[in-house]
C-alpha cells in the first residue's frame, strides 16, 4: 500500500509492505498524475488519495510513535510552513502552525542556496545572523551583505542562522527539540540550532509514521 | 476545496437598497445611530460597512491593510452618493485605522458622524449568543445585529458548557467559523459587543480557563498583539487571515480543534 506526505517542495512516498521510501521533488510529483495513495497528507496530496489526513495531526501522531518520552516538543520545518507540537504526559499541550511565512521555511533557503550555488553538505554555521523578519526582506539583506563583500556562503549561513532563531522562538525556546523534515539533513541548520538547544533529528518521514498509526488504528 | 469568493454576509440592514442608506462601522453609540435614523427617516437602510459585500477595490489604501478597514472604504466608495451619512466608530471601541478611515471618507465628500463609545454608556447585557449552543457563524451574525437592534431575542439559544472557544472579531470570511462545534463559546470583541461594552479591554481579554480557544485576528490588525499574548497565556492558538481563508488556515484550526 502506498502512503505519502506530499509537501510543497518534496514528496515522500512509502510502500508500507516493502518499506521502500521514495523522495521526489513535488514539481515532479504533480506531473505524475498516475500516482495515487491510500492515505496521504501535505499541501499537494488533496485529490490524490483515498483518505486525506491533516498534516499537523499526522506530525503529532508520528512523533508520538517515534519518541518515547512523556514530555517533548517536536517541530517540522517544511518547505512552506512550520508545524510545532508540545506534549506533556504524551498529551498535546500546545501546538502552532506558521502557515505562509518565508521567514522560517525551507523553500526560501533552497532558493538562496540554488542562486548562490551553495553546497549545504559543506556549509558551516555562522556565529552571525541576519534578522529574518520576513523571507523576502531577509533575502534582500543577503544580497546586501554579498554586495558589500561578505562571501555568499557566509551570507547564506547568516540567513540560516536567522531562520533558526525564528524556529527556536516559534517553539517557545525549549531546552530540547525534536526536529522533523528536510532540515534534519542540513548540517549547517542542525549545528546552528544546537547552539540554542539540544536537538534530536527524527528525519523526513515523521508524518508518514503518523499515517501508519492512523492506518493501524 | 474552497471557492475563491466568500458568501456575502449581512449583519444588520433593513432591505431597501434603492433609497437612502446610512452606513456605519464598528459599534457606534446607540444614541448617535438613533439620531441618524430620526434625521434621515426610519425607512433609510442601515448598512454595516465593515462587511465584505463584493465592492471593487477603491485603491485608496495600501494592500497590507486590515481587510475590515478596506471593506469600510471600498463599500463607502461603491455606495458613493447613495450614502446619506456614515456613522463612524472612531474611539477606543474601534481602532486608529477606523479613525483614519473616517477621515478618508470625509475627504471623499461623505458626511461622517463620529462616535466614541464612553465607558459611562456601557451596558451589561447577558451573553445569550456568546454562551448559547448553535452554529457559530449564525450566533456571530446575531451578535452583530444587536448593534442596530439590541432588543432581547425571542429565540435565544439554549446555554451550554463550552468545549471550545472563539475569541476575536467577525472574520472577513465567515467560512472559518464553520469548523467550530456548536458548543463553542464566543469571547473577545464580539463578547463586548453583545454585552454593550465595545471598549471594555478587561472583558475583551476574558476567557474561560481550560477551554481550548482560537484567538482570531484579521491580518494587519492591532488586535494581533492581544491574540498572540492571550494564546500564549491560555494555551490556545492565534490565527490570522487577510482576505479569504485558505486550506492551510482551515487545516490549522481543524488540527487545533481535533487535538485539543
Amino acid at each position: 500500500m502506498l502512503i505519502a506526505d506530499c509537501g510543497s517542495s518534496w514528496t515522500k512516498i512509502l510502500e508500507t509492505g516493502s518499506g521502500r521510501l521514495e523522495i521526489m521533488q513535488t514539481r515532479e510529483f504533480v506531473r505524475r498524475r498516475d500516482l495515487r495513495f491510500e492515505i496521504a497528507t501535505g499541501h499537494s496530496a488533496r485529490g490524490r488519495c483515498r483518505l486525506y489526513r491533516n498534516e499537523l495531526i499526522a506530525l503529532a501522531e508520528g512523533s508520538l510513535a517515534l519518541v518515547a518520552e512523556p514530555d517533548f516538543s517536536v517541530v517540522d520545518v517544511g518547505g512552506r510552513d512550520v508545524k510545532f507540537v508540545r506534549f506533556a504526559g504524551r498529551r498535546v499541550k500546545k501546538l502552532d502552525w506558521n502557515l505562509a511565512c518565508g521567514s522560517s521555511t525551507g523553500a526560501t533557503i533552497e532558493l538562496l542556496g540554488a542562486y548562490y550555488e551553495v553546497d549545504f553538505a559543506r556549509l558551516g554555521p555562522s556565529e552571525r545572523w541576519i534578522a529574518v523578519t520576513c523571507g523576502v526582506f531577509g533575502m534582500e539583506k543577503v544580497l546586501e551583505h554579498v554586495s558589500t563583500g561578505t562571501p555568499p556562503e557566509e551570507a547564506v549561513a547568516m540567513f540560516l542562522h536567522g531562520m533558526v532563531r525564528n524556529v527556536y522562538d516559534f517553539c517557545g525556546r525549549p531546552e530540547h527539540l525534536h526536529l522533523s523534515g528536510g532540515f534534519c539533513e542540513n548540517n549547517c541548520f542542525l549545528q546552528t540550532l544546537r547552539g540554542y538547544c539540544s536537538v534530536t533529528a527524527l528525519g523526513r518521514t515523521v508524518p508518514l509514521e503518523g499515517l501508519k498509526v492512523e492506518r493501524d488504528a | 476545496m474552497l471557492s475563491n469568493t466568500p458568501s456575502p454576509v449581512r449583519y444588520a440592514m433593513n432591505e431597501d437598497r434603492s433609497g437612502i442608506i446610512i452606513g456605519y462601522f464598528g459599534f457606534p453609540r446607540r444614541s448617535i445611530l438613533s439620531e441618524a435614523r430620526r434625521r434621515f427617516g426610519a425607512g433609510a437602510a442601515l448598512f454595516d460597512l465593515d462587511v465584505e459585500d463584493g465592492a471593487p477595490d477603491a485603491g485608496l489604501l495600501p494592500p497590507a491593510t486590515c481587510r475590515i478597514i478596506a471593506n469600510i472604504v471600498d463599500n463607502a466608495a461603491a455606495l458613493g452618493g447613495r450614502l446619506a451619512a456614515v456613522v463612524a466608530a472612531v474611539g477606543e471601541d474601534k481602532c486608529d485605522r477606523g479613525r483614519h478611515a473616517a477621515y478618508l471618507l470625509r475627504g471623499m465628500g461623505l458626511e461622517v458622524i463620529e462616535s466614541r463609545f464612553p465607558a459611562g454608556e456601557f451596558e451589561d447585557r447577558p451573553p445569550v449568543f456568546s454562551t448559547g449552543r448553535g452554529p457559530l457563524a449564525g450566533r456571530v451574525r446575531r451578535i452583530m445585529a444587536t448593534v442596530v437592534d439590541p432588543s432581547p431575542p425571542g429565540d435565544a439559544p439554549a446555554p451550554c458548557e463550552p468545549t471550545h472557544g472563539f475569541w476575536g472579531v467577525p472574520p472577513n470570511d465567515m467560512r472559518l467559523l464553520d469548523l467550530f462545534p456548536p458548543t463553542t463559546h464566543i469571547y473577545g470583541w464580539l463578547r463586548c459587543v453583545e454585552a454593550g461594552r465595545p471598549a471594555d479591554l478587561d472583558l475583551e481579554c476574558a476567557v474561560d480557563a481550560g477551554v481550548p480557544t482560537v484567538f482570531f485576528h484579521q491580518s494587519f490588525c492591532a488586535k494581533q498583539d492581544l491574540a498572540h499574548y492571550l494564546a500564549e497565556k491560555h494555551g490556545g492558538i492565534a490565527v490570522d487571515c487577510h482576505r479569504e481563508v485558505n486550506d492551510s488556515i482551515l487545516a490549522k484550526v481543524e488540527a487545533f480543534i481535533t487535538l485539543s
